[in-house]
């Protein structure tokens, strides 16, 4: 019970110094005379711009640390984080045909969708191909992965050199794969809000089964599960959570892979209490990324997969190194 | 009744056959030993029992049902399994594994989950994790896990072999004590304890049954011999049969 208050009083926390955080700093005060309906143009930039970015920064993260927690448990692999299985590639392919071909959308629109559907689809594709070559257990769907990044990657290569006649679009690109929060309009945050709920539930559908393929694939056989088909499921179902993050989120490195295990450090291994644990964990690291990336150095944007990772790499170290002493 | 029947199991890996052509038939009730040298086909015929691996041809029946018919969570409910080898993944407590193993009845009571603890002498390791369990207490733990729904049928697979002795006849004593009113059928690499403890031996060699007897009738059988390539002395004690083995001279 602790833990989750504590879990909450943090996000909370996070996400008042993320909606304060900024080029322009704000205070509290500030945040609750916007929230009571200020029409001064401070107040409105802050309801329409800085508060959406700071949700949404925070719902990417509950996002990538869902998708992080079914991730490692169907690998069973410390190690596993969900981009393993080409979704990372998937995504930076489908943002590139996005930022670079002219198509008949607005690319407001066009970019989460494609982003979307490329994450999605390269994890369909790498489940296909270990089917069709019959090595459907998880090191034959990793190498699958592996093989499937290597030629999204490739194909995106070409199509940026192929088709961007100005550096511009280049960077555009390049920052759109290192990763940050999109600010959505109103609208656009109650669906994303709509979509993370739609996840958890999701999720916590396949928190029995991730527990009980945790003993071993001997033992979840024998508990009655089907192991095959769970995994292929779980990986489906992943796939989508972190295929919405991404959307939303661009390629936020490393926090997919953190989340997990500090939750688990709080409220054990059992999936039921760590889904939502790892997604409260992953909220509150991206949201004060998100606020690092828009206020560390003013007025450019540092891109948010840089902060994550920078700042995120050492603090996990630091926690893991702690872990292993005790 | 629940017996265990195994018709004509086939089963090849890689240009091995690691079931040859192999029929049983088990008793609702009983407790049986398998034996038999290292690569018999032991541990494949269990795992095939409990329908964890499955066979090239042949069929095996729960009662009078093919086990492939049964819904796997009645399978997982009729025919308890406990591995060679179990090492989670997840460091769970000793509550959260045997809950894990009681969520494979969707009508047991939390009386069921405190009365196996209560069995095994769990009580005072609830909230311990499993890394830091004794080898004895991971066996108690991971009994508790797989009998807390009460299993018709227990195929276990040398779950006593690495323990020390005091353990190992623990453990033994639990499964065959299972044998007076459900089938228990344990495979056994101490061949002492298998003649002392269990009713009915079955001695395996090359994916094939070479015997199959009450364990008193097959204690002088000279295929016990050939089959495990040595020369057995045999001697009865008060406590039981004894086998001492010598190696044959080439």
């Amino acid at each position: 019970m602790h833990t989750w208050l504590a879990l909450g009083l943090a996000l909370v926390l996070a996400i008042v110094v993320g909606a304060c955080a900024g080029h322009d700093w704000a205070t509290p005060a500030d945040l609750i005379r916007a929230a009571l309906g200020d029409q001064a143009l401070r107040s409105r930039l802050l309801v329409d711009w800085r508060i959406p970015r700071v949700l949404a920064a925070a719902l990417v993260g509950g996002l990538l640390g869902l998708g992080g927690v079914v991730f490692q448990g169907v690998f069973r692999n410390p190690l596993a984080e969900p981009y393993l299985l080409g979704s990372a590639g998937g995504a930076a392919l489908g943002a590139t045909v996005a930022l670079l071909v002219p198509l008949a959308m607005p690319q407001s629109i066009l970019l989460p969708l494609l982003a979307f559907a490329g994450a999605w689809g390269a994890t369909v594709l790498v489940i296909g191909i270990s089917r069709v070559s019959g090595a459907v257990d998880a090191a034959g769907m990793l190498l699958a992965g592996v093989a499937v990044a290597a030629i999204l990657g490739a194909l995106r290569s070409f199509l940026m050199l192929a088709l961007s006649d100005e550096t511009v679009s280049l960077q555009v690109v390049l920052s759109w794969v290192l990763g940050g929060v999109q600010t959505p309009t109103w609208p656009v945050l109650g669906l994303l809000t709509l979509i993370s709920a739609g996840c958890l539930g999701l999720t916590l559908l396949l928190a029995g089964r991730l527990d009980i393929l945790g003993l071993g694939e001997t033992m979840a056989v024998a508990f009655g599960l089907n192991v095959t088909r769970f995994i292929a499921i779980a990986v489906l179902a992943g796939s989508v959570v972190v295929a919405a993050a991404v959307a939303f989120g661009g390629l936020v490195a490393f926090v997919g892979l953190a989340a997990p295990h500090i939750a688990r450090w709080m409220v054990g291994p059992l999936h039921r209490p760590l889904l939502p644990a790892s997604a409260l964990v992953g909220a509150i690291i991206v949201t004060l990324a998100d606020a690092i990336a828009r206020a560390a150095l003013p007025p450019a944007e540092i891109p948010l997969g840089l902060v994550t990772a920078v700042a995120g790499g050492p603090f996990f170290i630091m926690l893991l190194a702690r872990r292993l002493r005790t | 009744m629940t017996g265990l029947t195994a018709d004509s199991l086939v089963l090849k890996r890689g240009g091995a056959t690691l079931l040859d052509d192999l029929s049983l038939s088990l008793g609702a009730t009983g407790s049986v030993a398998v034996i038999g040298p290292n690569g018999a086909g032991k541990s494949t015929l269990l795992k095939v029992l409990a329908g964890i691996e499955k066979p090239l041809s042949g069929i095996v029946r729960v009662g009078d049902r093919d086990l492939v018919s049964l819904s796997s969570a009645t399978r997982a409910r009729t025919v308890g399994f406990l591995p060679q080898y179990f090492d989670p993944h997840w460091d769970l407590t000793v509550q959260e594994l045997v809950r894990l193993g009681a969520e494979r009845s969707d009508h047991l009571t939390v009386d069921a989950v405190d009365k196996v603890i209560d069995t095994f002498e769990l009580a005072g390791l609830g909230r311990r994790r499993w890394s830091t369990l004794s080898g004895g207490e991971r066996a108690r733990v991971l009994l508790a896990t797989v009998l807390v729904v009460d299993p018709p049928v227990l195929l276990a697979d040398e779950p006593a072999a690495s323990l020390d002795i005091r353990h190992r006849l623990d453990v033994i004593e639990t499964l065959t004590r299972r044998g007076v009113d459900r089938l228990s059928v344990v495979v056994v690499h101490d061949l002492d304890l298998a003649f002392r403890f269990f009713e009915r031996v079955i001695v395996m060699d090359h994916g094939r049954i070479v015997a199959d007897a009450p364990a008193d009738a097959l204690f002088d059988d000279p295929r016990l011999d050939a089959v495990f390539k040595v020369r057995f002395e045999r001697l009865k004690t008060p406590d039981g049969p004894l086998l001492r083995a010598t190696k044959d001279r080439p």
